[in-house]
């Protein structure tokens, strides 16, 4: 794809400083924060990956293999905790700091200090948190949702709690970066409805943030008084109730899946109208869709529970509320159908990544309208089959448009165009391996195989097996990303143009690659046809 | 177009302002509900 526009801006580091200690350490710009939210991103998603290979070796037979019980539960614990808030998380907000104010038109996040501060308390928390493996008595094994009183077990719950609240503070302080950036400092003729879907996706996602993580600082403080303090919040013996945890994790924990999933919308509509070179179809209600889904995300947390004993009423109503949710999902995925549909569509690694997307995420969706209804539950409950739905909706949803997300904007970060074909090695290696990896599990969960488990019932044995070498190949496709974004950062010869593919508008095509240290100091001059989704009220 | 460039920051400046204390509060009123909860039906 190419552009005509040139420039004769490249590697303008004009302002960055050349220390390198207060370069990144000390750092305020929004580029160099998310430059680092990324790389800590992509750490933890290979910390966390080999916490799934060895969960994946020691399931590739019956039998205990490898490790200890305790151990395999410390590592579907840690597995989860890291992915969601040291990989899928810091990613987004990485991608958000790079990108919001170019899109919208601003010098920089509103609060650029705050900014700072959000990312450095990460690498403590992480520190804190990993730490545990090495303690006597090891790290938190009683799953990701602290579910009491198993995850009031061992000797780690005052490091898990800590390491949840100071990961909670970075995302709050995140969040209310990110709503203060998009509400205030846009440039002059960025209307709301003007901004690019994927600014939209994180206002929204940040509101979600701001009202759900002090609800999980809440429950974790109370497992922490009842733990340590003598409190009785959970503690059945004492007038509390084990449930009423339940409650209070799963109201963060449903919208904790769309602030996972919802800035993944927002990147996938980016990419598919760019490389289909048609404006996206219905911006309007791709936003609404959004908003819907956020809202629906608050009274819909008891469909984790419809096992543990709710009122049939209750049942019925988290089912329906439940289901409703594939309305403005439904919405988003025919839009982004009928995005591509008539479009002279080519096919760079980014859109890969995006079909790959659509297809998959909407395999992740169906199965959880499966889970959504509470008589099939019973059956499914706690079984494999839920391991593999979420697993398409955040491995194959969230992780394939992160992925999208870096290959699209990598050449406006570096400068330099990556290699298009081990991109594709990438994509297809990944694409193949992730459905070897998690579709078998379908079949497991439906067949009855419980999860958290290390061993297993001999019946299970192949698709176990299969899966497992479908862990392993997607796990060794991910250093082929790795190669390609160091290959693109520092060895790649072939600059990239200011719009760096043809189809792609707003306003971050209109700086130069990479963009300069410094942009938009003076509010850039918005001019309709030049956004993304320009002509709106058409 | 000085003169344009600081009404903008200034308003920038007052809006950010205002966004931090609303959303601010906001976390923090939704934390001590949440522990209020616990109190009320534990």
């Amino acid at each position: 794809m190419a552009h005509a526009a040139t420039h004769d801006h490249h590697d303008d580091h004009h302002g960055a400083p050349s220390n390198f200690f207060v370069r990144w350490c000390m750092s305020t710009n929004h580029k160099d924060i998310g430059t680092l939210y990324l790389v800590f991103s992509l750490l933890m998603f290979f910390i966390g990956g080999s916490f799934a290979m060895v969960i994946r070796a020691e399931l590739f037979k019956p039998g205990l293999q490898l490790v200890q019980p305790y151990f395999f539960n410390e590592m579907t614990t840690m597995h989860a905790l890291v992915m969601i808030f040291g990989a899928v998380m810091p990613a987004f907000v990485g991608l958000g700091n790079w990108m919001i104010p170019l899109m919208v038109g601003a010098p920089d996040m509103a609060l650029p200090r705050m900014n700072n501060l959000s990312f450095w308390i990460l690498p403590f928390a992480f520190a804190l948190l990993l730490s545990t493996l090495f303690l006597p008595g090891g790290g938190p094994a009683g799953g990701w949702t602290m579910y009491p009183p198993l995850s009031l077990q061992g000797d780690s719950v005052a490091y898990l709690v800590f390491a949840v609240h100071l990961m909670g503070i970075s995302s709050i302080m995140g969040a209310i970066n990110i709503i203060a950036t998009i509400l205030n400092m846009r440039a002059p003729g960025m209307d709301l409805l003007k901004m690019p879907v994927f600014v939209w996706s994180w206002l929204i996602t940040a509101f979600l943030l701001i009202a759900v993580m002090p609800v999980l600082a809440g429950a974790v403080t109370m497992l922490l008084t009842d733990k340590y303090f003598g409190t009785s919040f959970f503690n059945a013996a004492g007038g509390g109730d084990p449930v009423l945890f339940q409650h209070i994790f799963w109201f963060f924990g449903h919208p904790e899946v769309y602030i996972m999933i919802l800035p993944a919308f927002g990147l996938v509509s980016e990419i598919i109208p760019t490389f289909a070179r048609k404006p996206i179809f219905g911006y309007k209600a791709m936003v609404f869709a959004i908003a819907s889904i956020a809202f629906l995300s608050f009274i819909v947390w008891a469909h984790h529970m419809f096992a543990v004993g709710l009122p049939l009423g209750g049942e019925i109503f988290f089912m329906y509320a439940t289901m409703l949710i594939a309305v403005p999902t439904g919405v988003k995925v025919f839009n982004w159908v009928s995005t591509m549909w008539g479009g002279s569509m080519t096919f760079e690694t980014p859109m890969l990544f995006a079909i790959a997307f659509v297809i998959l995420f909407t395999i992740g969706g169906f199965s959880g309208l499966m889970l959504a209804l509470a008589p099939a539950d019973f059956q499914y409950h706690d079984s494999y089959f839920v391991v593999a739905h979420f697993h398409y909706v955040l491995v194959t949803g969230a992780i394939f448009a992160i992925i999208a997300g870096t290959y699209y904007w990598l050449p406006k970060w570096t400068g330099r165009m990556y290699s298009e074909f081990w991109g594709k090695m990438h994509f297809w290696n990944s694409v193949i391996w992730v459905n070897v990896l998690f579709f078998p599990q379908h079949f497991l969960g439906l067949a009855g195989m419980p999860r958290r488990i290390p061993d297993y019932n001999v019946a299970f044995a192949n698709f176990n097996m299969i899966s497992s070498i479908g862990g392993f190949l997607f796990g060794a496709s991910q250093l082929i990303f790795v190669g390609v974004i160091v290959h693109a950062v520092w060895f790649s010869k072939k600059k990239a143009l200011d719009r760096v593919w043809e189809g792609a508008k707003g306003l971050e095509w209109t700086v130069p690659s990479p963009a300069p240290f410094h942009t938009f100091e003076l509010p850039p001059v918005i001019h309709d046809e030049e956004l993304a989704h320009g002509h709106v009220e058409d | 177009m000085k003169q344009a460039n600081a009404t903008i920051e200034d308003m920038r400046k007052r809006g950010v302002r205002r966004t931090v204390t609303v959303f601010g509060a906001i976390a923090i009123a939704i934390f001590l509900l949440s522990l209020l909860q616990g109190l009320k039906y534990s």
